[in-house]
């Protein structure tokens, strides 16, 4: 009798572990044929993931980089199916859940200080300065936004100012022409501006003491995220290991980024200096992100509403629209299985 | 078929179209995001009729377009019918600017836009010069080929009566071709229209193209499409004015 129960005992445990091996396997779906991921050709952490190839093996699939010019096409880029993963900055991650847009917001990328900037011509020394002048700005991105409350926080009367609509590319093909007097942009069109006889003339990070609290993010579509959720959650752990790279060795990752990129190497060590980075953990806490429980009231909620509020006195997104709470598209789920 | 019924049977068309709309939007059928439902877009234009877009009235939007188009449909017809007059009446004249003229009609002038920029910058001057050459080679193509479809036996019963050149000119050959030429002047003008959005494209910060392109960078296709309809609107507007002014010019039109 012993014998046989210790038989059965062994047997038990066996087939336990199998089956929990089973729904581990069963828990982990196939990975899709291929992640759409869309950049700005801009310089950032994460981008060693596309320079070393990493991304595509920490994800286990082929990963489709899509370069979009600005945060506003991106927006029309998600909601055409056409991206799964996006960088995208917070003012249109605002106006896009303002829509309905079907997406997901999973994690900070890092809070914008000096990697967007107003860049003009020597002659214009301060903000008033600016009144009379013409000014670019890419329609419906984080610049678009920052120019506005510069304008409105340094008391520019708007109306004195022209302001242009017009992509990074064309912007800087714009200031070489001397069609444009200032230009609200970020890396590496505000070098390209500052190499020719252009100068800083505010950050986005001066805004931040007049309320404007600006960042970056990566929102998923809520399809893909519901179909791959492994996916998402192996995405954000290759994004923390890659901050992680970067905060050990910011010369080292530049250099690799900068050469990857054939951008000018200060400019990129600027640029990945100039935002703020949070590991996951940290982004867990109401500090930031939040969890589950305490997202409804955190700074990435908060920070929503009030970007909404802004830009709505603007005309840009419709009061109506507005939900009452970001929280339901804000996700740390994702998140929170990375940090396990 | 009468008046009436052709009428009706628009009005019927149109309708049917508007139904659909609204059981979509009602239902549900259709993401908002994809098709804002009718109640939403009504809400809007009430919206950017009292507030206007961005702090700009909805008129003045109307207007910048306008000024623009109809200041590069004045220049397109002032240069272009002459031109296409002289093509048609000297092969040579014709032989040596008919190449340019063919090559660059059928180019989208979407296409030219970078070109145009380089050379002029982002100013008004660009957005006049892409609306000038999309209409202007229609109304030269037009004006040659109305006085090349001249009928012969006129010309050569004037020929008959021993008239001179410009005579001939200015009795037979130019009221004889001016009915297709106002055809081709609506068609030209009609082209002309749809570059304006291309045209505001070029760094606008007002104007119906650059309402339409802003809402679309914001997701708010309800403003997108109002712009959209207030634009056809317009055109339709415009293309009804020439009507009129070709009843009074040319009365003698499809009467040959």
């Amino acid at each position: 009798m012993k014998r046989f129960e210790a038989r059965d005992r062994v047997a038990a445990i066996f087939a336990a572990a199998i089956l929990f091996a089973a729904g581990s396997i069963a828990w982990a779906e196939n990975p899709p044929e291929v992640v759409r991921v869309s950049w700005f050709g801009a310089a950032g952490p994460w981008i060693l993931g596309k320079a070393q190839g990493t991304l595509e093996q920490r994800l286990g699939t082929k990963v489709r980089w899509d370069q979009i010019s600005s945060g506003g096409a991106v927006l029309t880029a998600l909601a055409a199916n056409e991206v799964d993963i996006s960088l995208l900055g917070s003012p249109p991650t605002t106006a896009g859940i303002a829509r309905g847009l079907p997406i997901e917001v999973i994690s900070f990328e890092g809070v914008i200080a000096s990697s967007e900037r107003l860049i003009a011509r020597p002659e214009i020394k301060s903000m008033k300065d600016l009144e009379g002048k013409r000014i670019a700005y890419p329609p419906g991105s984080s610049s678009h936004y920052g120019l506005n409350a510069a304008l409105k926080s340094y008391n520019v009367d708007a109306s004195k100012v022209k302001l242009l609509g017009l992509a990074p590319a064309d912007m800087v093909a714009a200031w070489k022409r001397g069609d444009i007097d200032a230009g609200f942009v970020w890396s590496p069109f505000t070098y390209q501006m500052e190499t020719d006889k252009g100068h800083e003339l505010l950050t986005m990070k001066d805004l931040q003491p007049y309320g404007y609290f600006v960042w970056n993010n990566y929102v998923v579509r809520k399809e893909f995220a519901d179909k791959y959720p492994t996916t998402v959650v192996a995405f954000l752990k290759a994004y923390q290991d890659m901050v992680k790279a970067y905060r050990a060795d910011p010369p080292g990752v530049s250099r690799i980024i900068a050469t990857y990129l054939n951008q000018d190497l200060k400019a990129v060590q600027d640029t990945l200096a100039g935002r703020d980075y949070y590991t996951l953990q940290e982004q867990l806490t109401p500090d930031w992100m939040g969890s589950p429980e305490t997202k409804a009231n955190a700074k990435m909620a908060k920070g929503f509403a009030d970007t909404a509020e802004f830009l709505s006195t603007n005309g840009d997104v419709k009061r109506a629209d507005i939900p009452k709470s970001f929280a339901t598209v804000i996700n740390p789920t994702f998140a929170m299985r990375a940090v396990q | 078929m009468s008046n009436t019924r052709k009428l009706l049977i628009s009005a019927v068309a149109v309708g049917l179209v508007i139904l659909l709309w609204f059981v979509t939007g009602h239902y549900q059928l259709m993401s908002r995001l994809l098709l804002p439902p009718l109640g939403e877009i009504a809400a809007t234009a009430e919206e950017l009729w009292t507030d206007g877009y961005v702090h700009v009235p909805l008129w003045q939007h109307i207007a910048m377009s306008l000024g623009r188009a109809l200041a590069a449909f004045a220049a397109a017809i002032v240069s272009g019918v002459p031109i296409g007059l002289l093509m048609g009446m000297f092969p040579g004249v014709n032989a040596a600017l008919d190449p340019f003229v063919q090559f660059l009609r059928p180019l989208p002038k979407l296409a030219l836009i970078p070109l145009i920029i380089v050379w002029f910058g982002i100013g008004e001057l660009s957005k006049f010069l892409l609306i000038y050459l999309a209409t202007v080679l229609t109304i030269i193509v037009a004006a040659a080929a109305a006085v090349m479809n001249v009928k012969q036996g006129r010309i050569r019963a004037a020929e008959a009566l021993g008239v001179s050149k410009y005579q001939l000119f200015r009795y037979v050959i130019f009221p004889s071709a001016l009915p297709e030429l106002f055809i081709g002047v609506r068609m030209a003008i009609g082209i002309g229209w749809t570059t304006l959005i291309a045209a505001e494209m070029i760094a606008s910060s007002s104007g119906l193209g650059w309402m339409v392109i802003n809402a679309s960078s914001y997701l708010r296709t309800d403003v997108v499409m109002i712009g959209i309809l207030l634009l056809g609107l317009t055109g339709y507007a415009l293309d009804l004015a020439l009507v009129a002014v070709q009843r009074v010019a040319v009365p003698w039109m499809g009467k040959d």
